[in-house]
């Protein structure tokens, strides 16, 4: 049989530049701005030049007054520094999100959708030329069509704003850490001139810069302290004085690995993972020494059972520990130690506010009334049925044995996990027909995974808190929506280089062989297949939501985030 | 109150009062008209349509057209509904006739797939997860191959390393059958596991002829028949769960053609009559 190849260039990293229209004279320009002129060009490695990565990962934006540069909320995976005029950040509260002029994302119209029935390709894997096309990917909507602001004196007269000026950075915290802009930058002036660097080029240039990583890491530290702190609930009644001495004496932890999912599956692999190989941040029966506030990633709380421990929950961003036995020890003069131990699942970043800070700032400013309750003589005794412990044990509401599932398999991560009743599901695949169905006739998960007791999580994108598939993606093709926060592949952009599917400790990106119009293979100039990752966006383009949940006859599967186990519990008891 | 619960209230409740109504006006309208068999019959039949509907939603998944799972429910009740419009328009007599009777029948056929349908949908899952050793239906063949080499390896080791025949020939004579394709679906449907207990009695049995190192081969293969067992179970389960559609679809398309047919019929004779 004849086979008909379509042949095209096999995709290299900077072969699609972060801006088309950046060009060598601009560099040339940014080369003589700080910080790039102070940088050391030598520290730079030869496949990853500074000037190549200005060039390829960069690109200027030019903003007009009142023009919105980030939104809080919104997620971006790339940072600014301000080259020329100003811009201001609103302090929280943040504006409204009518003020912010949201959109909705881009759904597919009530035709396209009924469209589906004759146009879904008969072969598999099939891409248009449209969608490969990556000049339209490159052209972000927010240049053609910019938000902007109306009536900015009143919006300064109304919020607290701050100045930033040439010079500043900012986005580099969503930008790095992968979450979501934390506040609304607009431009002040018509000549607001900005330096846009996509994540993957700010880790470049912090790999090789040690000036610029300080001045990064300090900044971040600094703007993530104050932010976070006035989020929690305790340090809300602070004045900026005191915010100030307990920012000075805070510390911080950065435990696990960054990029933990190849250690995962290598102890998955080994049949190995087990709470008492993980990281300790802190050991129940220890003596107090802070508050820990848990700032990204997660981390295992669990209680010593008979001669192992018992996971009783896990905590995400924004959860503390060890604030009622700190609470306790200074409103009793007592002297108890940590009730629980914490432990690291994978990579979890701290902020640990040390006890004498919280003894002589934090405590007296809080109402004793809103202080924990202190622990009871029963609770010190080893009693589990009190309120706050049983509100504490997630494993009461769900079951330990699910806990320790959930926990065992990082399915914690999950915001959109598919979970699979087992003894409602009849294995009918109706909802495997259905993504395929809303997928050109390519089913976008398996209908099998992991099994616990009824519970099936099944291997599809769980859209995670901490999406590690992001990290070491070339060209950004792997990103977050930017409304709805799902993990998306842009296909036009994506190099096929199977990094993020490797990363994916959940098997949930898969590679695939991509066909034209035709039907026939997509090859390189080397005859070789043209690869790209593929997975769940959660039926992002079409209006319903996703089609698996959706199309299930009995109830059977939900797509669950994994981080409200009151909303798990319900389901499993409904 | 508990979801499931709180739904099949509302339903309940929907159909009783839907019924009630039906019957009320079913009485007047009796009283009224000799035409009276034509709202029951037309109201059968949109109702019918509705009912055949569902296979046509679940075939456009990407249209906002709600949850699949109201739908079935919508689809179970109004199936009951039928029943009472069923009788209603057929006022409780037997079929007369062979058009009538193939009507009935084919109702009859559909509305008793449907009941073993919801049945087996709502119970059988249940016995799937608690039997344990979850494969998808499309991969149990694959599986299957794997335990019967494994097996009939077992059985040629015995002859190679062991020096006896005794294994092998148990294998060619009881066992190659068993691992070949898929065995006892009735036993499964229904639960019974005198076929498996039969089996593992004769190679219990067997163990007396056996030596030491015999007796390990022995074992393995009593752990591979408990696996292709239950490999068994989850094929007569999981392919029982889709066969019964192929029972109720195409009976529900024949009913709609008949219907149809009746329909025509019905107005093609009726001229004068009132």
């Amino acid at each position: 049989m004849d086979t008909v190849h379509f042949v095209i260039d096999k995709p290299q990293r900077w072969d699609s530049q972060f801006d088309p229209e950046m060009t060598e004279a601009e560099v040339k320009r940014l080369m003589e701005i700080r910080p790039f002129s102070e940088m050391d060009q030598g520290k730079f490695s030869k496949r990853t030049p500074l000037t190549g990565i200005l060039l390829n990962d960069a690109r200027i934006r030019r903003f007009k007054n009142g023009e919105i540069i980030v939104r809080a909320g919104d997620y971006g995976s790339s940072a600014f520094l301000l080259l020329s005029g100003h811009a201001r950040v609103v302090l929280n509260p943040g504006l409204p999100a009518k003020v912010l002029g949201r959109r909705k994302s881009q759904n597919k119209t009530l035709f396209q959708i009924v469209a589906q029935l004759w146009t879904n390709p008969r072969d598999p894997e099939v891409r248009t030329t449209e969608e490969l096309d990556d000049s339209s990917a490159f052209q972000p909507v927010g240049r053609r069509m910019g938000v902007f602001l109306q009536d900015v004196p009143r919006i300064l007269d109304e919020h607290n704003t701050a100045t930033m000026s040439p010079g500043d950075f900012f986005g580099e915290i969503a930008a790095l850490s992968r979450a979501a802009r934390t506040s609304t930058i607009f431009a002040v002036g018509d000549e607001t001139e900005l330096l846009e660097i996509r994540w993957q080029g700010l880790r470049d240039l912090m790999r090789f810069d040690d000036h610029l990583r300080h001045h990064i890491d300090r900044i971040y530290r600094e703007r993530t302290l104050a932010t976070h702190l006035r989020e929690v609930p305790i340090f809300r009644r602070l004045d900026d004085q005191q915010l100030k001495r307990v920012i000075e004496q805070t510390q911080f932890g950065t435990y696990g690995d960054y990029e933990w999912s190849g250690d995962y599956k290598r102890l998955a692999r080994e049949g190995t993972r087990s709470p008492e190989k993980e990281t300790i941040i802190a050991q129940e029966g220890d003596y107090p020494n802070g508050v820990v506030l848990i700032r990204s990633g997660f981390a295992r709380l669990s209680q010593k059972f008979g001669h192992g421990h018992r996971t009783l929950n896990y905590l995400g961003a924004g959860c503390e520990f060890g604030l009622r036995e700190i609470a306790h020890n200074w409103t009793r003069k007592d002297s108890v130690p940590f009730q629980h131990s914490l432990r690291v699942i994978g990579y979890t970043h701290v902020i640990i506010v040390p006890t004498a800070v919280m003894e002589d700032i934090v405590l007296p400013s809080v109402p004793r009334e809103e202080l924990p309750e202190p622990f009871t003589p029963e609770e010190l005794g080893g009693a589990t049925n009190s309120a706050t412990q049983l509100k504490l044990d997630a494993g009461a509401k769900i079951g330990p044995q699910l806990m320790e599932f959930l926990t065992e398999n990082r399915f914690f991560n999950g915001r959109s996990t598919m979970v699979i009743d087992l003894e409602r599901c009849t294995r009918c695949d109706d909802c495997v027909r259905a993504c395929a169905s809303s997928n050109e006739n390519n089913p976008r998960f398996l209908r099998h995974g992991q099994i616990n007791g009824r519970i099936m999580v099944a291997n599809s994108c769980m859209h995670c808190a901490d999406p590690v598939c992001l990290i070491g993606c070339p060209t950004g093709a792997i990103h977050r929506g930017e409304i709805g926060g799902e993990v998306v592949v842009n296909q036009a952009t994506c190099v096929g280089c199977s990094i993020c599917a490797n990363n994916c400790p959940y098997e949930a990106i898969r590679m695939v062989e991509i066909r034209d119009d035709e039907g026939a293979f997509m090859v390189d100039k080397d005859m070789r297949p043209i690869a790209k990752a593929t997975k769940c966006d959660l039926c992002s383009d079409q209006i319903g939501g996703p089609a698996c949940e959706r199309s299930c006859p009995h109830g059977a599967m939900r797509r669950m985030d994994m981080n409200n186990l009151d909303a798990f519990a319900r389901w499993l008891n409904r | 109150m508990r979801g499931f619960l709180r739904r099949r209230i509302l339903w309940t409740s929907l159909l009783g009062a839907a019924s009630v109504t039906l019957v009320s006006v079913f009485t007047l309208w009796e009283g009224a008209t000799t035409r009276a068999a034509y709202l029951t019959g037309w109201l059968l039949f949109g109702v019918m349509v509705l009912l055949t509907g569902y296979n046509w939603f679940k075939k456009i998944p990407y249209l906002p057209l709600g949850r699949s799972e109201v739908w079935l429910e919508f689809h179970l009740y109004a199936g009951v509904f039928t029943g009472l419009l069923f009788l209603l328009h057929v006022r409780g007599r037997w079929p007369t006739g062979w058009f009538e009777i193939l009507l009935a029948g084919l109702y009859a056929v559909v509305m008793g797939s449907g009941i073993l349908g919801i049945i087996i949908s709502r119970g059988w899952p249940k016995r799937l997860t608690a039997r344990g050793g979850e494969v998808p239906f499309e991969r149990i063949p694959l599986v299957r191959r794997a335990l019967c080499e494994q097996a009939e390896a077992l059985a040629l080791k015995s002859v190679a390393e062991l020096k006896s025949a005794t294994i092998a020939e148990f294998y060619a004579r009881r066992l190659q059958s068993f691992f070949a394709g898929p065995q006892n679906f009735l036993s499964h449907l229904v639960e019974v596991r005198l076929p498996l207990n039969e089996l593992l009695n004769d190679l219990n049995d067997l163990n007396r002829f056996l030596n030491e190192s015999e007796r390990k081969v022995s074992a393995q293969l009593v752990e591979l028949v408990r696996k292709k067992d239950g490999l068994d179970y989850q094929h007569a389960l999981q392919l029982t769960l889709r066969l019964w559609l192929f029972i109720h679809i195409p009976i529900t398309y024949s009913l709609m053609l008949w219907s149809i047919a009746h329909v025509v019929l019905v107005y093609g004779f009726s001229a004068g009559a009132r």
